[in-house]
């Protein structure tokens, strides 16, 4: 993104445009959260059907019957909760989860959990929670049957429902997170993203690629995606078929991260932080990185939602790039007035993503003690879900194979081959710097 | 190519003015959020009563 919302304003007058796609949205991540919140049940009962199992399996223990195992369970909170009344113990437990008799019994008899429970399991172990259901039902929809014209502008306005949550997400960080993770990130995102915009820049000029598709490329695959390629469009003269090329790119790039990263990191053995340090660096896109995030775990969200915000912000300084390297420098090299007066301030203001002044500003609550630890957890977990599913139901619904079939040409292959270096060397990286330095607390 | 490149300049500035007004809907939603958070409008079951158990 940053503005993921590309073609579709906010506004009053447009609601009725947006709204029957935005309430399909809605719905669509309600059923992937339901399913998660089913799910999770689930698990609870297979976690459950373990904890019964063990001592029988591994000591020869008989299972008790159903009633003493109730008591027990029963008998168990009650001590907890004596203790936490008492002051003894500062935690209040929650209630136990008991599995129910039908299927006590059944795990008596067949000496497994029952298929529903271990279903659930399975589904986490392939890691097919509500980002995955949304993205890949979301593609496989708009794919096949498509996306009715009435749906369209709402699903497109739905993507930067996930704006909200970044900034929410700002309850769980101190300052000191934010600056020593962002002071790295800020290292990586010179190094990488700033890195590959110059990479392309250079490699394309040799290449004899136009300016106008070097220069979108770039500042694309290099800082942020469709934003940065809109930005840079005018400054380097390029044509409608350049944009689409360049957009093209950036899409098939960013989808094949997107649905390829987790599988990797887990591979990989990463550590959330350190895949949330690398998708932060690696996805060019603001909505396909919170969901590659998301999809890996809680503490790789933290971290890559970070290195985004110190990303997001080189958009200016990206623009400002292309204005130096295509009509300032050479216009000094050719010893004429390039007749392009650059005010990187009004740049700045002009380009800087302003949500992200909203991320701070809950950083600096958290900091203040105006939350409590759990409406931390109401807003940087549960509500942050609602937004992120309304976001990714859009960002699956326009993920068009006919949009990533528009990639082509010598420059797709620099860019390409630009973005994947960035994300090989960028995994090296993080790797080693370890997970301790991107970890937030 | 200058009609070309007023046309792109006109698609970016008209980018970043909706990407300006959608930032501002943004921090807006998210303030609400936060309020009702803060004054106990929103409470800790709030959630999970959005789902079928």
């Amino acid at each position: 993104m940053a503005g993921g919302g590309i073609g579709v304003s906010y506004s009053l007058k447009d609601l009725p445009k947006i709204l029957p796609g935005l309430i399909l949205c809605v719905v669509l991540g309600w059923l992937a959260l339901q399913w998660d919140a089913s799910m999770g049940e689930l698990r609870k009962g297979y976690r459950e059907s373990e904890a019964i199992l063990k001592p029988h399996l591994e000591l020869g223990k008989p299972i008790i019957p159903y009633e003493d195992y109730v008591k027990a369970k029963e008998d168990t909170y009650k001590g907890a909760l004596t203790l936490y009344q008492l002051g003894i113990e500062k935690v209040k437990p929650s209630k136990p989860y008991i599995l129910p008799k039908e299927d006590y019994e059944k795990l008596i008899q067949d000496k497994s959990p029952a298929f529903k429970y271990s279903f659930a399991e399975r589904t986490v172990q392939f890691q097919l929670t509500y980002v995955a259901l949304l993205l890949l039902g979301g593609m496989l929809i708009r794919n096949t049957v498509g996306v009715p014209k009435i749906f369209q502008p709402g699903t497109i306005a739905a993507r930067p429902i996930i704006k909200p949550g970044i900034i929410i997400l700002g309850a769980y960080y101190m300052w000191s997170d934010v600056l020593r993770v962002g002071a790295i990130g800020l290292v990586l995102v010179v190094a990488f993203v700033m890195g590959t915009q110059i990479l392309i820049s250079i490699w394309g000029k040799r290449a004899k690629v136009d300016d106008g598709l070097n220069g979108v490329m770039g500042s694309g695959v290099g800082v942020c995606g469709v934003s940065a390629a809109v930005a840079v469009a005018p400054v380097v003269n390029a044509k409608p078929r350049d944009f689409f090329y360049a957009i093209g790119t950036i899409l098939l790039f960013g989808t094949l991260c997107l649905f390829t990263f987790p599988y990797i990191g887990k591979a990989l053995g990463m550590e959330e932080p350190v895949f949330g340090a690398w998708v932060g660096t690696a996805i060019l896109n603001t909505a396909q990185l919170v969901a590659a995030a998301t999809w890996y775990g809680h503490g790789a969200l933290l971290t890559a939602n970070i290195i985004n915000i110190v990303r997001v912000g080189f958009i200016p300084i990206c623009v400002i790039w292309a204005i130096w390297y295509f009509i300032v420098r050479p216009a000094k090299q050719a010893g004429v007035d390039s007749g392009q007066k650059v005010s990187a301030i009004e740049v700045i203001k002009e380009k800087f993503p302003i949500f992200v002044l909203g991320f701070f500003a809950m950083v600096t609550l958290n900091q203040l003690g105006v939350f409590t630890p759990v409406q931390k957890d109401m807003l940087g977990r549960d509500l942050l879900r609602i937004f992120f599913a309304i976001g990714f139901a859009g960002v699956g619904l326009n993920i068009a194979f006919e949009d990533l079939k528009k990639a082509g040409g010598k420059a797709f292959v620099i860019g390409f081959a630009s973005a994947t270096l960035k994300a090989v060397l960028g995994a090296i990286a993080v790797m080693a710097i370890g997970a301790e330095a991107f970890r937030v607390k | 190519m200058a009609e070309i490149n007023k046309e792109l300049e006109a698609k970016a500035k008209a980018t970043f003015s909706a990407e300006r007004k959608e930032d501002i809907v943004v921090l807006v939603i998210a303030a609400i959020v936060v309020i009702l958070v803060v004054t106990g409008v929103i409470g800790p079951k709030f959630y999970n009563s959005l789902f079928f158990k």
